[in-house]
């Protein structure tokens, strides 16, 4: 326990530009969006669309609608967090078996205790929880100060910000929604985690090509094979590839549902699941058959990946 | 007598080329052993096996343990340096040193920072601000703080100024070593560490050219620098090897009894480097 800590300290470490510095750079950047667009809208003048009407014209919506819309705001910025967050975990997870190698460093972590198995832990960990939980954190910080500007900047153009949005959020439910979300993508595109970190002990360079080859070939062949048998290009790789990134349990996309535009899980162009953003829905998706097989292929590369790591060493 | 390291046909290939071919190796308790051979002899390989850090052929045995399944626990109890400048580069001290203390039950931190005072390394540092000489002390300091029974050093000191190096083996031998440990060290620099030997293993080819205790060099080994009327004599006792040197000729001895050579001329325990060379020159021919 005490040295998986320590693994993963030596990952946050190693890391801390990728992990702490770019979600703080978001935020920063979503609040000076922020900030930009209100003094945008104050500096043009015109008549309806001045902040001062726009304020107003909120007010008198029922306390309802503005409830609904501000859940869609918190959780639309956590879409900013997600999309760079799935770089973030896709390029480290990419060097977390490489790089060690690459400057031949792995000769002193495996003069350490510790079995290989922990380590490559340690990284999948790393990408499934720490990166998830930092992200977070730093989201709510974001959303915290975004709150606090907004409420500034209504103040000061005569509404009260308490009655207007404050007293109407829900935060907790918003922020739980997206922890929840978050923890259960990692747990979903494990098989995506454990082909990176396969590629990542496998490597001998260029790990990136060695991640997006593979697939692209696979499928580029069974697209061929499917239309010279059917004429047709049906299932691929990309296909699976594609609906799993679709079924995610994470909010990535907007859906039109009874009139109106609200934030869906995954992409709505399948219809395996229920994409509205619930906890139950996010459930189904972990409780499913597809997730049984995944969790199947995940297994695969990660003892692969152990099993690599084991005979690696620098050379 | 416990045995640390115990080979037994230890074999390892490389594509057709044999790197290591059935040896067969006893290193006890207690002892530093230098592992001495040409460059391509197949050391590296030999302490990567022991390691666990290289499949092998043949049987092996490292504190009974076979250290290719039972890496993570062998590493409780040995050490190594495999190379110089390894460490991490992205790494603070301070942050290497906290994390060895905790992966490593047996890590003094301030044993640690006692051998880093003697150094111009800062807790602030980064390893890629350091020189690699810096590194290479970073590493030393590192390891000789950790408590192990195997201490296993390729080429540790390469890239330290000789005062450094001179530091390091005094303050191995005197601070860090006693009867239950074993170091295992490879070097070039044999000339520096033959006085703290007490066994020698000679590789070449792959195959262990030589494998005695520093006292049997000095019971058993002897240099005879003969004038050159002696030299026809000196041949017929039969050499291990010849060379000149201002004229003069020095032979080597395995086994010959001293007053037999003696009224040739003056004789002396040859070092471990000259023993090298006539053992690795025997070999090629």
């Amino acid at each position: 326990m005490k040295q998986m800590l320590a693994l993963l300290r030596r990952e946050f470490w190693e890391n801390k530009g990728a992990f702490r510095t770019t979600p703080i750079a978001i935020g920063g950047i979503c609040i000076a969006v922020m900030l930009m667009a209100i003094f945008t809208t104050i500096h043009i003048d015109n008549e309806l669309y001045t902040f001062k009407q726009a304020m107003r014209l909120l007010a008198q919506q029922p306390a309802e609608t503005r409830a609904v819309h501000l859940r869609s705001v918190m959780m639309g910025i956590s879409i900013v967090f997600t999309v760079v967050m799935s770089f973030v975990v896709f390029f480290y997870l990419l060097g977390a078996l490489y790089d060690d190698r690459k400057d031949r460093s792995i000769l002193f972590w495996k003069s350490m205790p510790g079995s290989d198995v922990q380590t490559v832990a340690s990284k999948l960990l790393s990408a499934m929880v720490v990166v998830p939980l930092v992200f977070w954190s730093i989201l709510i910080i974001t959303q915290v100060l975004l709150a606090v500007t907004a409420a500034i900047m209504v103040f000061s153009v005569g509404e009260n910000p308490w009655t207007l949005f404050l007293s109407v959020l829900n935060p907790l439910e918003a922020w739980f929604i997206v922890l929840l979300s978050y923890l259960a993508a990692s747990i979903w595109f494990l098989p995506f985690f454990g082909w990176l970190l396969l590629v990542s002990a496998f490597a001998p360079r260029i790990p990136l090509l060695f991640a997006v080859i593979p697939p692209v070939v696979v499928a580029l062949l069974q697209l061929w094979i499917d239309f010279l048998r059917t004429f047709t290009f049906n299932h691929s790789l990309f296909g699976i590839i594609g609906e799993w990134v679709a079924n995610s349990p994470v909010i990535i996309s907007i859906q039109s549902g009874d009139g109106q535009e609200e934030l869906a899980l995954g992409i709505p162009y399948t219809s395996t699941f229920d994409h509205a953003p619930t906890v139950l829905n996010i459930l189904d998706r972990l409780f499913s058959l597809q997730m049984a097989g995944g969790l199947a292929v995940a297994a695969v590369f990660l003892a692969g990946a152990v099993w690599l790591r084991r005979r690696a060493t620098d050379g | 007598m416990n045995s640390i390291i115990s080979a037994r046909g230890l074999s390892k290939r490389f594509g057709r080329t044999l790197a290591v071919d059935h040896i067969d190796l006893d290193v006890p308790e207690g002892r530093i052993v230098g592992l001495i051979g040409p460059n391509g002899a197949g050391k590296t390989t030999i302490m990567k096996a022991i390691l666990g850090l290289t499949p092998f052929e043949g049987d092996l045995e490292v504190l009974g343990l076979n250290p290719s399944t039972h890496r993570s626990k062998l590493m409780e109890n040995v050490c190594f340096i495999a190379d110089v400048a390894v460490l991490p580069r992205w790494i603070r001290v301070w942050q290497l040193i906290e994390l060895t203390g905790q992966l490593h039950a047996r890590f003094s931190k301030e044993t640690c920072l006692k051998y880093l005072a003697r150094t111009k390394i800062s807790q602030q540092h980064k390893v890629k601000q350091l020189s690699k000489g810096m590194v290479a002390q970073l590493h030393l300091a590192l390891v000789m703080a950790i408590d192990v029974k195997l201490l296993v050093l390729d080429e540790p000191t390469l890239g330290l100024d000789i005062i450094y190096r001179k530091q390091f083996y005094s303050s191995l031998l005197n601070d860090y070593f006693d009867e239950q440990k074993t170091i295992l060290i490879t070097t070039h620099q044999v000339e520096e560490i033959e006085h703290i030997l007490t066994d020698l293993i000679f590789i070449n080819n792959g195959k262990v050219a030589l494998d005695c205790g520093m006292d049997e060099v000095e019971n058993n080994y002897l240099e005879l620098m003969a004038a050159p009327a002696n030299a026809a004599a000196a041949r017929q006792l039969g050499p291990l090897n010849e060379r000149e040197l201002f004229g003069r000729h020095i032979f080597l001895y395995h086994g010959v009894k001293r007053e037999l050579l003696e009224e040739l001329g003056e004789l002396r325990t040859p070092s471990v480097a000259d023993l090298f060379v006539a053992t690795m020159s025997g070999e090629q021919s």
